[in-house]
């Protein structure tokens, strides 16, 4: 079959029409605003399904382990509410967290890639996961590509990450 | 010549005293006992919204030891009660590598199948969730199959040693390891009997007859045990002698594992630690000292009892109780934990996992140190694995008369569960009995993939490489007859139906398991590029870089297909395997922990492109009988027939868990059937017991994925007026470059992009006009 191709004179008009004709036809989906505070866990213990929920209040036992220094308790209870809902982004966030300051860095950065696969679509955890990725990249010692994450955090969530750390107490 | 015969004798006495001593000295110098460690499962969750019937609730706490109450008024620890619409239960405390759980009164009210509400009934206060003790799975026993938990004579109530002396050695405290009276007492009884019906063994005598002398009974063997008897006591304390002597006594028999000690004991007939018992328990378990198969409660309760009474009896006589607990304790009936017997098919779960464990754990250190070794294993799974490959591989031998077993052939199978978030294993049953046959079919043998290392060439052909992906979901595959040259000569892959299907939607392809088609894209994607896509998600075997990779001529374990599918589950992060989560020394605390840990090596576009494909297989293609079985919500799925039909494989998951199933004979014998009829029923019935049938969530489509209609037939982008239309899922800039009606050619899986939409349809309409 014969086909007519564009030449390149052509093409930057054709462009412009179908752009302009697509202004006027198509509505694409409304962008989210941005959240004014980032994600507090504590407030999320009744959302989801019953699993989700329960895996929710064991995310904060052991945020609240965590923050009496009880880190081994901590990930452990970050494991057990793996084991009810293996899908919750918020364990996973945690687990990122206390192992990006309190434990294995390179390990936290996997973690938080787990979370962020999971909170896509979720604004209000945008501060923490650029701002724990930064700390993460800046404690396995790659501190030019942690400070654009960090800049983010900081710009996302001033109060929270000024310092460019995330307590326990911070993400509960 | 007197005087010679008396120092004679004196030496030789003297000599055998040191000897004696010598041999006390050694073992108790150094380790007592050899304790074999155990191996316990994931904890069960308990929270609101949890179907309650279909994790055995009652049936769990039965195993844990938990006995029901008639009324939750006033109950006591290790009890559970029903009121109404509520089920009451007083949790009893536990250790954890991490923390203590405390002991805690749990209220739960139930609607219907779920628990509404939780709460801590002391306090009123709401629970998210609680957790139980976690269970036995197993332990590694040494050569003498002996299981004890250790215990100290601080830790024991005192009404045990109270109700042990009671009825074995009324005097142990005042004697020097021989009883004078009570020997005299014994052969006077003995001698109205006309026969040895007494002993007048001490506890001391006691430990040294089991720890150093055969049971055989002459008069020489006798004094030799009052002789070592007054060598323990004149060297050890009586606390220590007690001691060993509690962590010695052989108390009954759990299958083929002799139950030691007192500590084992309670766990064994009571479920619960000896530190908990109450003094009719104690009672109990000194009754059985004498005679603990004949006495046991399991066995005869009323024979039990009448001794449990008599020890009661006893206890109050010697002023150790009084006639308040006396009478307390004779009006409790008899009641003892169910009798668990370790899961049989769980053996091949602890193998797999001493395998992991780092070489120092060898079985030396597990048979004899007493280590406690959480586990990643859910039981409930587990036995709903054991069951599903058990009942199913039955039924297929009745089913078939070809399947029955012909000599020593028997139809085998293997099924491991893993969760793909954390590649935790959550049960695992290597073959049909272990007592028969120790090896693991699941982590062991490798076998021929077949179908099931198909949708590997899938995820080659879908990720997106420097020059864009080879193919899209739109795209369609040439399954017209093919021959590749090969050393061997030319090779001519057929499909399953003999019969070729010209141009085919890729879908179709992977959803017919179709080998001519998939054997000519893996020749567009390369052999080389396959095998690393594979490498990739997890496959470790040997793989021949021959064009029949492409359907499946390799041989893997089932372990590494499961991972490679959990990787895909995952959202192309691939899980490392993993079996337990701590080992605990009871007395030094955490040896080892083996934390979560995975890396990506697949983006999380393709990874949802080849899950899409493969729940297409379940949906509509070789594995939509699953369906039929009433299975509801997210299943991505393969089936695998190898050549000849020796091996039948199924690989699916759920958001969840992914679980693989191989069934086939351990020598060159073939099924006659495909995987379809034999390996996705075992996978059916499995995870319809451990989901109930309605699947939890969803798989995560990552937000770049573009949800575009497109026309099935060609694979072009479906206009308004397109006859037929299907959504269908790309990657971004990988949309299909055509539209139905008639913007454009089929997209063929060696040209799947081309220019872009635009250019396409613009080119398309001026040629039009």
């Amino acid at each position: 079959m014969a086909r007519t191709t564009l030449t390149g004179r052509q093409r930057p008009f054709v462009a412009l029409f179908f752009l302009a004709f697509a202004a006027v036809s198509c509505r694409g989906p409304a962008l989210r605003p941005p959240s004014g505070e980032p994600v507090r866990l504590s407030r999320l213990a009744g959302s989801g399904d019953a699993a989700r929920r329960a895996s929710q209040r064991i995310v904060l036992s052991g945020l609240d382990a965590d923050q009496r220094g009880r880190s081994a308790e901590a990930s452990s209870l970050y494991e057990r509410s793996l084991q009810v809902d293996p899908t919750n982004p918020y364990a996973w966030l945690a687990l990122a967290r206390q192992e990006v300051f309190e434990g294995d860095p390179d390990r936290g950065l996997a973690h938080l890639d787990k979370a962020e696969a999971l909170l896509a679509a979720d604004d209000t955890a945008a501060a923490h996961l650029a701002g724990i990725r930064g700390a993460g990249l800046r404690a396995v010692g790659q501190p030019g590509m942690a400070e654009p994450f960090l800049r983010e955090a900081r710009e996302r969530a001033p109060a929270l990450w000024a310092d460019g750390k995330l307590d326990a107490a911070e993400l509960r | 010549m007197l005087l010679v015969a008396g120092f004679a004798g004196g030496f030789a006495v003297a000599r055998t005293v040191v000897r004696l001593d010598q041999v006390v000295r050694e073992r108790f110098g150094g380790r007592l006992f050899r304790v074999p460690s155990r191996v316990l499962s994931a904890p069960i969750i308990l929270y609101p919204g949890l179907d309650w019937k279909q994790i055995g609730l009652e049936q769990t706490l039965q195993r844990l030891g938990y006995r029901d109450s008639p009324s939750p008024e006033g109950l006591a620890l290790g009890r559970y009660a029903w009121k109404g619409g509520e089920v009451w239960l007083h949790r009893r405390a536990f250790d954890h590598p991490t923390r203590a759980e405390p002991a805690r009164l749990l209220r739960m009210r139930l609607a219907g199948r779920l628990i509404e509400e939780l709460r801590d009934a002391d306090t009123g206060q709401e629970l998210g969730a609680a957790f139980l003790e976690p269970e036995l799975v197993g332990a590694y026993y040494g050569s003498d199959h002996e299981q004890r938990e250790l215990v100290s004579v601080g830790d024991v109530p005192p009404h045990l040693v109270d109700a042990i002396l009671a009825v074995e050695d009324q005097r142990f405290l005042s004697h020097r390891g021989v009883d004078l009276r009570r020997i005299g007492g014994a052969l006077i009884a003995n001698l109205r009997a006309g026969g040895i019906r007494e002993g007048g063994s001490t506890l001391t005598q006691q430990l040294v007859k089991n720890f150093f002398l055969t049971p055989e009974r002459s008069f020489q063997r006798k004094l030799q045990e009052a002789l070592m008897a007054l060598i323990v006591e004149a060297r050890y304390e009586k606390a220590a002698i007690l001691e060993a002597y509690l962590n010695e006594i052989y108390l009954g028999q759990r299958g083929s594992t002799a139950v030691h000690g007192v500590g084992e004991a309670a766990r064994f007939y009571f479920g619960k630690s000896a530190r908990d018992l109450v003094v009719p328990e104690s009672a109990l378990i000194a009754a059985i000292i004498k005679s603990p198969n004949g006495l046991s409660p399991h066995a005869d309760p009323e024979r039990a009892r009448k001794r449990r009474d008599l020890v009661l009896v006893l206890m109050r006589d010697q002023g150790r109780i009084d006639e308040v607990a006396l009478a307390a304790a004779q009006a409790e009936p008899v009641r003892v934990a169910q009798l668990t017997p370790e899961p049989r098919e769980a053996r091949f779960f602890l193998d797999a996992l001493q395998r992991q464990l780092p070489d120092f754990y060898g079985s030396a250190t597990l048979t004899t140190e007493g280590l406690q070794i959480y586990s990643t294993l859910d039981l409930r799974l587990q036995r709903a694995a054991a069951r599903a490959l058990s009942e199913e591989l039955g039924r297929l031998e009745q089913a078939y008369p070809r399947l029955a077993p012909k000599g020593e052939s028997r139809l085998e199978g293997c099924l491991i569960a893993l969760r793909p978030q954390t590649g935790e294993v959550l049960a695992l049953v290597g073959g049909r009995d272990y007592a028969k046959s120790q090896f693991d079919r699941c982590t062991q043998a490798r076998r021929p993939a077949g179908s099931v290392f198909k949708p590997f060439v899938y995820a080659a052909a879908l990720e997106p490489g420097a020059a864009g992906p080879l193919a899209t979901l739109a795209a369609q595959l040439d399954d017209s007859p093919l021959e590749i040259g090969t050393p061997a000569g030319p090779w001519r892959p057929k499909n399953f139906d003999r019969e070729n299907h010209g141009w085919i939607p890729l879908r179709e392809a992977l959803e017919r398991s179709y080998n001519v088609a998939t054997a000519r894209l893996g020749q567009q994607v390369g052999i080389p590029r396959v095998a690393e896509m594979a490498r990739r998600l997890g496959i470790e075997s040997p793989l021949p870089l021959v064009p029949s990779l492409a359907i499946g001529a390799a041989d893997i374990t089932p372990l590494e297909l499961a991972r490679a599918y959990a990787t895909f589950a995952n959202g192309g992060i691939r899980p490392h395997i993993r079996t337990f989560e701590d080992v605990v020394d009871p007395n030094a605390g955490t040896l080892e922990r083996q934390p979560i840990s995975f890396e990506r090596v697949l983006d999380g576009g393709t990874a949802y492109l080849v899950t899409s494909l493969l729940e297409g297989v379940v949906d509509r293609g070789t594995a939509s009988s699953l369906r039929a079985q009433g299975l509801v919500g997210p299943v991505a799925g393969k089936t695998g027939t190898s050549n000849e039909e020796r091996d039948a494989w199924f690989v699916g998951y759920t958001p969840e868990i992914v679980a693989v199933v191989w069934v086939g004979f351990d020598e060159p014998r073939s099924l006659g059937l495909a995987s379809s009829g034999i390996a996705l029923p075992v996978w059916g019935r499995f995870l319809r017991d451990a989901t109930g049938g309605q699947v939890r969530g969803a798989f995560l489509r990552p937000p770049e994925i573009e949800e575009i209609e497109i026309d099935p037939t060609s694979g072009a982008v479906a206009l308004a007026d397109c006859p037929a239309r299907r959504l269908e899922y790309f990657l971004p800039g990988t949309e299909p470059a055509i539209t139905c009606p008639g913007w454009g050619e089929p997209v063929r899986s060696d040209d799947p992009a081309g220019p872009n939409l635009l250019e396409r349809i613009f080119d398309t309409w001026l040629e039009r006009l």
